[in-house]
């Protein structure tokens, strides 16, 4: 571990590097790029080409330049595409093969993977830049025949599920990112949950971005069979360095009939400092599709970290009497920016759809929520709700809310509703008159505006989320 | 003049009523009491002929089969619902629906429709007696009005148009005592031996001031004792726990 | 795609030779862009360019041949008037004014607006504009009646677009009602293209409506920006159902302190009838206030936007905002399209927005229907309502009652 990375750490804490020797792909994307990783995951030749084909699509499509969030024109050959810990190349078949230096990053990121076999009642992926390097209670689940795996472990041992739901929620060339995404994907977790099972633990992958100039572009597909129910949270953190790094995820879910996913992230990669250098780029596309009747989706994101932000988890609601649901805290202090949301795209009779986004701009920092709610002409009887809150602290940070509304149905209902406003005086003067100090008294307001999106998230992480928020804020009080 | 033979109603999936007999006469008061959740306003509903609910059984009135009527034919048979929630209306002024819902039921019962002073002298005369500022009567219908105000209006709206049976679903509840005694007023004046009452109520108050022929304690959809004047008092007593 | 315009400067009479030039160069960069498709977000629900190629095989500029008509004025109330032929000022009339305190002149091509280079329509409009009116209002002259522009067009107006451009000026503490009137009830498919400057100075007041005498083919577009000055007050309304298409979009700068606007909106929409409202109000200064209402009536295969930003500007402290959107959507068919947007910069402010869409209210039409109202009857009663609502605020009551009563019209498909 490097020293100087260790300065500030109570601004940061996960901030540090962690020293192993790592293997890595030439630098720049090119189909060299491609066939290394393919090579070096032994994926099958399928798998291979459909990589080449998203390569091929990339070429002619260009980077979105709609968001608000503008960034300094990133240079793809400039990246690393694949790098992972030399200890891992194979991946470790017990945690006793595992890098103790790896083991020890995730011990102090609160994520212990081997002692007293880890976390109560969570099973965890951990993915380390480009790697998935350990899967913890894989064997009490795959009595219940639930796969939870690394998406490489999958393509080649359930290549038949990989193959009928990759890429089916987002296809190959949505767009730049995602099909960047699909090109260089390294590794991410894969889900199958099946038949009227309900998954008895939280799955869990965590996200580590260590080395320098790599991007991470990782790859999670969940599918929950009929009947079925899983919940699973992503956390993310990163070592603080002067560049950017990018982040381009894809993530997929597949609820079949009577099924449910619930789906929490707690998203804290390093945003970059005081003065806006650094920090990471998240660039996500995540996309749930309700395909079954009865099914359900449900999103729940709490967003401290990143210089910049720009995602919009959303559901398709295909199946008829499919519920989508979208809970949001977005969180920009000093530089950073935020361009998150959702889209509801209602296709089934009955479909239901919740909103609700809590967004916190402070120092000169940008946030924005933008959504999408469709009602399109056959979902008779759906519904959507959606509340959209902001809340600004100090007078250099904006707020900013786009809502696109659509509905082409005589019998389906949007409601919408959203506020903008500061800190309530009053609530601070009661909170001080109580003695509490001015940072204690914002915290405790700004987690009660919270409180709607925070009760959705599992309990062992709504508290460290609601520490989180606290955090994020810290000296953005005058 | 209203005859219910085991009427059974469910929404959503759920049973509500499940098979209730009811018998009214031309000049009683009947009473419906009964805990949260027993029915009551849905017996409200079904009579009025609200949309959504799947019912069976009968429900004839002077002879007529309800079930075949919408809820306009209903009103201009002389079914009235005082609502326990009056809806609030933007934009439409309360003389004009007075007038517009006047001139329905008149129509109905093959009168001539009424001209609009004549109206604005009738309906002047009506608010004065249940003590309602005129100006309400120009404001959006029910919109910014207080609970009082709202069922005040209610019963304004009973004495206009001369009902046959008139239904008051939890008419009582969010009134003060003056206003409670002056929508017991309304009724009572309004009271004669050829139209009827069906008055549904959580708590005995209002009954101290309408004094009821019948009482009929609700339970599960269905009635579940019926007794006179005297069994509201018992109930204030003892709740409807014994009662089943 | 097909090419179904054909615009050229020369049809345009008397122009000195630099004029001419100056509208080549806005005519060129017009077609470099040609009219506004969806993947113009200011267009993204109304999609101009591909509902101007399905409806036109060809539309043209023409210098008119004005045929005068005559007039069918207005009778519910005394008013004064000004005549628009083909967007061009042919008369006006201020009988019940002092008329040395307003004055009513031909548009002035050069001074006026100026324009966005990233709008197409201003473009076009810079090329080929050839009339309107500049109305200016004296200092602490308050009319005694409205004024109402009669917009009427000539009778071979079929495949021809018609630019024009107006100017609107009231010195401090004067005030004007004024009603922008269409009577057209042409079948035959043509296009209309305005640009209005409107300033309010300071304590002024402007209330400006828009209503339709009837249904027309015709597709139009106005582009309002207005510029507000210390406690000054512009209010808006807007009923302009009937027309085949129409765009209006209003942008509204708060620029000095207490300035206040309203933007009230009631369509009851028909057949393919597309219609929008889009608006930017700027609070560039503290203490302002903005409020919105629009209301939407969909039936058939009509569609409704709104498209609405508040954009509040660091120093715009105690800013209050607000805009809410509410749309019954009658017909599977029929669309509700919305966006309504807040970017805020400043942190003591009160900004916030609501939209619903969706099928009239059950319950309230139970509640009318249960006092005796038939069905149809109580329909129509709970439409005028949901619509008549957003008239509550203005004072003038017999304008106020024409209003309602065209908008009763409207609904009962007169």
């Amino acid at each position: 571990m490097k020293t100087e990375d260790l300065k500030n750490t109570q601004e940061y804490k996960y901030g540090f590097t962690t020293d192993v020797e790592n293997i890595r792909a030439p630098k720049g994307l090119s189909e060299e790029t491609i066939k290394f990783i393919s090579k070096i995951k032994k994926e099958p030749k399928w798998m291979l080409d459909w990589r080449l084909k998203a390569y091929n699509r990339l070429k002619v499509l260009k980077e979105p330049n709609w968001q608000k969030p503008k960034y300094p024109k990133i240079n793809y050959q400039d990246l690393y595409y694949y790098s992972a810990p030399k200890s891992a190349s194979e991946k470790p078949k017990s945690l006793d093969e595992i890098d103790p230096k790896i083991l020890e990053t995730y011990k102090k990121l609160g994520i212990p993977l081997v002692e007293q076999q880890r976390l109560n009642g969570i099973a965890v992926d951990a993915v380390f830049d480009s790697v998935s390097v350990a899967t913890t209670f894989k064997e009490e689940l795959t009595k219940k025949g639930i796969i939870f795996c690394s998406i490489s472990e999958a393509i080649q041992k359930h290549p038949e599920l990989v193959k009928k739901y990759l890429g089916s929620v987002i296809p190959l060339s949505d767009h730049y990112f995602a099909t960047l995404n699909s090109a260089v994907f390294t590794d991410g977790s894969f889900v199958y949950i099946p038949p009227s099972t309900r998954c008895p633990m939280e799955l869990s992958t965590y996200f580590r971005i260590n080395a320098s100039e790599t991007g991470q572009f990782e790859r999670t597909l969940i599918i929950a069979d009929k009947g079925s129910y899983v919940s699973y949270l992503e956390g993310c953190t990163a070592p603080m360095r002067d560049e950017n790094q990018l982040h381009a995820a894809n993530v997929e879910l597949v609820a079949l009939d009577d099924a449910e996913i619930k789906y929490s992230t707690v998203q804290n990669w390093y945003p970059g400092d005081k003065n806006g250098v650094g920090g990471i780029y998240n660039f996500v596309t995540k996309r749930g599709a309700c395909r079954g009747k009865n099914s359900k989706i449900s999103w729940t994101q709490v967003e401290t970290g990143s210089a910049i932000t720009w995602k919009y988890p959303s559901c398709i609601l295909q199946g008829d009497n499919s519920v989508g649901e979208f809970y949001s805290i977005a969180i920009t202090n000093n530089f950073q920016k935020a361009d998150t949301g959702t889209k509801m795209i209602h296709l089934g009779k009955n479909t239901k759809s919740k909103i609700i986004s809590k967004g916190i701009s402070a120092g000169n920092a940008d946030n924005m929520y933008r959504g999408l709610v469709d009602i399109k002409n056959k979902a008779s009887n759906s519904r959507n709700y959606t509340q959209c809150d902001s809340l600004l602290m100090g007078n250099k940070c904006g707020a900013h809310t786009v809502p696109y509304i659509k509905n082409n149905n005589a019998t389906s209902t949007i409601e919408h509703e959203a506020t903008t406003t500061k800190i309530n005086e009053d609530q601070l003067y009661y909170c001080n008159q109580r003695g509490l100090d001015q940072e204690e008294a914002v915290s405790l307001i700004v987690n009660g505006f919270c409180k709607e999106v925070l009760q959705q998230l599992p309990m062992e992480f709504a508290v460290e989320a609601q520490k989180l928020v606290s955090i994020s804020l810290e000296g953005s009080v005058g | 003049m209203l005859s219910i033979q085991n009427l059974e109603a469910r929404i959503d999936n759920k049973n509500i009523l499940n098979g209730l007999n009811l018998n009214i006469n031309p000049g009683e008061v009947h009473a419906i009491m009964g805990p949260n959740g027993s029915g009551k306003s849905t017996l409200a509903n079904v009579l009025s002929g609200k949309n959504g609910y799947e019912t069976k059984g009968l429900i004839k009135f002077n002879e007529t089969d309800l079930n075949d009527l919408s809820t306009e034919e209903r009103a201009q048979k002389g079914i009235f619902l005082a609502f326990q929630y009056p809806l609030e209306i933007p934009g439409v002024n309360t003389n004009i629906f007075l007038r517009t819902s006047l001139n329905a039921v008149r129509k109905a019962k093959g009168e001539k429709e009424i001209d609009t002073l004549t109206f604005l002298k009738l309906i002047k005369e009506k608010a004065s007696e249940l003590g309602i500022d005129e100006k309400f009567l120009s404001r959006q219908l029910n919109v910014g009005f207080s609970g009082g105000e709202k069922k005040k209006n209610e019963i304004l709206q009973m004495k206009l148009l001369q009902p046959k049976l008139s239904i008051l679903d939890e008419t009582d509840s969010g009134l003060d005592i003056d206003a409670l005694r002056i929508v017991a007023d309304g009724v009572n004046s309004y009271k004669n031996k050829d139209n009827a009452f069906l008055i549904i109520t959580h708590y005995q108050r209002l009954l101290d001031y309408i004094k009821p022929d019948f009482i009929h304690v609700l339970s599960n959809g269905k009635i579940a004792k019926t007794g006179g004047a005297e069994l509201g008092i018992e109930l204030e007593k003892t709740g409807y726990a014994n009662i089943s | 795609m097909k090419q179904f315009y054909d615009f050229k400067v020369e049809k345009i009479k008397d122009l000195s030779p630099e004029d001419k030039n100056l509208r080549e160069e806005y005519l060129d960069l017009f077609y470099k862009n040609g009219f506004p498709n969806k993947k113009e977000e200011d267009w993204k629900f109304t999609d101009l360019n591909s509902i101007l190629s399905k409806n036109f095989d060809n539309i043209t500029n023409k210098d008119f041949l004005l045929d005068n008509k005559k007039l069918n004025f207005i009778n519910e109330f005394e008013h004064n008037h000004i005549y628009l032929l083909d967007g061009k000022l042919i008369s006006s009339d201020l009988t019940y004014e002092d008329r040395n305190k307003i004055s009513i002149i031909d548009f002035n091509y050069k001074n006026n607006i100026t324009i966005d280079k990233n709008n197409s329509l201003n473009l076009l409009n810079n090329a080929l504009a050839m009339g309107g009116f500049t109305l200016e209002v004296s200092k602490n002259y308050k009319l005694n009646k409205p004024l109402i522009i009669y917009n009427y067009f000539s009778k071979d107006i079929k495949e021809t677009i018609i630019n024009n451009k107006n100017s609107i000026i009231l010195n401090d503490n004067s005030e004007l009602t004024l009603i922008n009137y269409i009577d057209n009830k042409s079948k035959d498919n043509f296009m209309v293209n305005s640009m209005e400057n409107i300033e309010i100075r300071r304590d002024a007041l402007l209330k400006n409506i828009f209503i339709n005498n009837s249904k027309s083919a015709g597709y139009f577009y106005k582009y309002i920006k207005s510029d507000l000055e210390k406690n000054s007050v512009f209010e808006n309304y807007i009923l302009s159902s009937g027309l085949k298409f129409n765009k209006l979009d209003i942008e509204i700068n708060l620029n000095q302190e207490y300035a206040k606007s309203t933007i009230f909106s009631a369509l009851n929409l028909l057949e393919s009838e597309h219609q929008e409202i889009k608006t930017r109000i700027n609070h560039n200064s503290q203490n302002c206030q903005s409020y919105q209402k629009i209301k939407n009536v969909l039936s058939d295969q009509s569609k409704g936007v709104y498209q609405g930003k508040i954009f509040v500007k660091k120093i715009a402290q105690k800013t209050d905002a607000y805009q809410l959107s509410k749309a019954l959507i009658l017909n599977d068919d029929a669309e509700f399209d919305a966006k309504p947007e807040l970017e805020i910069y400043a942190d003591d402010v009160k900004c916030s927005h609501g939209s619903t869409s969706g099928s009239i209210d059950l319950d309230s039409l139970h509640y009318l229907k249960s006092r005796g109202i038939p069905e149809k009857e109580a329909y129509k009663m709970l439409i005028s309502g949901f619509l008549g609502e957003t008239l509550e605020k203005l004072i003038e009551e017999n304008v106020k009652f024409f209003l309602l009563k065209k908008l009763e019209g409207q609904i009962n498909g007169n």
